[in-house]
């Protein structure tokens, strides 16, 4: 793409999610997201093949329409309270309707079911600004009307995303996928604790930022999309392996790394305001999480996973550049012992 | 008639909207926007809206269906599908259009539609009125606070659009 044209889209990009977090006119908030959508597309079609067309066309549908509900769910606001600024939505039917449209932006059940396939069909590095950048803006406005927010439906689809997430994710062998569902396990422990404690989230999401960041990084070093493609990093660069391995325990929420930050907070979040069922079956379903994790790590970091034996020697374009590799490998792995600080997230 | 008016102008809305949601070919389309948008046009002039009522008409129908029907001649097939020719379409509109009748019933028999939001009767659709100065027209007095008040969402808009230009031109470029 023309470098003008990329870097007005990125800005346009990077304005439409600070326009979103900023406002406090819900027209405003509105025209972010429209905007943030307008200019992703191009960026999520950098490829021109079939496959990268029909996933941004199925991205561009379901956010058009979420976007859509969230405009009705403004109006609605707007006839019952008569006033256009950022509070707790007031109308129960106005919050229902705003936290489906915003559970459709993020990719919970049951609106999951864009998050893989669009995933898949976009490069690393567009898939990397998808689960990462575009979850900013819906998770902004989520928590400035969490105190009205329907429980019953966002816990509802906080645990099936969790139970998809990890269920989804089981049969993958595309690293695309695997991190498509991930993304939506995250989601639902992202939102399950909205209503309880909004702070969390806001760390949850820091946390799942950081770790997912540092995932993709290392694919795209390795210029990896499959498991088999991934477990040759040993011959390349052997010290990615190891990165990945810390990584993806991380993911899984495994002490002492700093995934298991976030966990730990919202089950004790979640068990304070006695709710004991939830989070123990939570937990249970993260497992399904891990699990995939773990293989993942087994085939890459453990084993010299089996392959024919020209493929021994890893062929690849060049390495790509890799940005803030070192930082984010310190951050999704050793921050377990700043817990205390998520006070400043307040 | 007249106190129903803006009921019966909604109806041929809704009908209209029908028509070209069954995806005949997009001329079609295109002809049931305009009849829509003239109808839309009818409403909004009914609580007062005379500048948007001329914004619709000249902005809508003059500016962006223009447009519209330009490239929807350049770009359509030799036999289009009109709502006749396919039973899927005829099928879809015509389940549209006892919707449509079977809700204008529901609301005359019964004074109040309460589906989402009520409805409160026949004569006045959804209001939402904000305030009767009686001295000059409110609607008006939007446009220029736009350009007063509000210039922070001129320059935003104003930048969606010359994205949504680049965007366009960069997603059609192809290879």
């Amino acid at each position: 793409m023309n470098p003008l044209i990329l870097t007005i889209i990125l800005m346009t990009v990077f304005l439409g999610t600070m326009i979103v977090m900023a406002s406090s006119h819900w027209l405003m908030i509105w025209i972010g997201f429209e905007m943030n959508l307008l200019a992703i597309i191009p960026i999520l079609m950098k490829k021109y093949n079939p496959r990268a067309m029909e996933a941004s066309t199925k991205y561009f549908l379901t956010q058009a329409t979420a976007s859509m509900l969230l405009m009705m769910a403004i109006i609605i606001n707007l006839m019952h309270s008569g006033q256009w600024t950022i509070t707790k939505v007031f109308n129960p039917t106005a919050s229902i309707i705003m936290t489906l449209a915003l559970a459709m932006k993020l990719g919970l059940t049951p609106f999951h079911f864009w998050v893989p396939e669009v995933t898949q069909g976009i490069s690393l590095t567009s898939g990397l600004i998808l689960l990462t950048w575009q979850k900013l803006a819906p998770m902004s406005i989520l928590y400035q009307i969490s105190p009205s927010i329907n429980l019953n439906i966002l816990l509802t689809m906080a645990v099936l995303s969790i139970l998809v997430g990890g269920w989804g994710g089981l049969n993958q062998t595309q690293l695309r996928k695997i991190m498509a569902y991930s993304s939506i396990a995250h989601m639902g422990w992202m939102t399950a604790i909205l209503v309880y404690n909004p702070t969390l989230t806001m760390l949850n999401m820091l946390i799942y930022i950081m770790m997912t960041l540092t995932m993709f990084m290392l694919f795209i070093h390795s210029s990896s999309t499959t498991t088999l493609s991934l477990s040759h990093t040993w011959n390349k660069a052997p010290l990615i392996t190891t990165l990945i391995l810390i990584t993806l325990l991380s993911m899984g929420g495994l002490p002492p790394l700093s995934g298991f930050m976030p966990k730990w907070m919202i089950i004790q979040e979640l068990t304070k305001n006695s709710s004991i069922i939830l989070p123990t079956l939570m937990a249970i379903m993260a497992l399904l999480n891990l699990y995939f994790y773990t293989r993942l790590t087994y085939s890459t970091s453990l084993t010299m996973f089996p392959s024919t034996n020209n493929m021994k020697m890893k062929w690849q374009f060049e390495t790509k550049q890799i940005t803030l590799l070192p930082p984010l490998i310190i951050a999704s792995s050793l921050l377990l012992p700043l817990t205390p600080m998520l006070s400043i997230l307040d | 008639m007249m106190t129903y008016i803006v009921f019966i102008l909604s109806v041929i809305f809704v009908i209209g909207f029908v028509g070209f949601s069954s995806k005949p070919s997009p001329i079609y389309g295109g002809l049931v926007l305009i009849v829509s948008g003239g109808v839309g046009c009818g409403i909004i002039m009914n609580f007062g809206g005379s500048f948007l009522g001329l914004m619709v008409f000249l902005i809508y129908l003059g500016g962006m269906l223009v447009v519209f029907g330009y490239t929807t001649a350049m770009a359509t097939e030799q036999y289009p599908e009109v709502w006749v020719s396919n039973a899927t379409v005829m099928g879809v509109f015509l389940l549209g259009l006892l919707m449509e009748v079977m809700l204008v019933l529901y609301v005359l028999k019964s004074e109040e539609v309460g589906v989402v939001f009520k409805f409160s009767s026949v004569g006045d659709w959804a209001i939402y009125d904000i305030g009767n100065s009686g001295v000059f027209s409110e609607e008006i007095v939007g446009v220029a606070a736009l350009y007063s008040y509000g210039a922070w969402v001129v320059v935003v808009t104003g930048w969606s659009l010359l994205v949504g230009v680049l965007v366009i031109l960069e997603v059609t470029r192809g290879d």
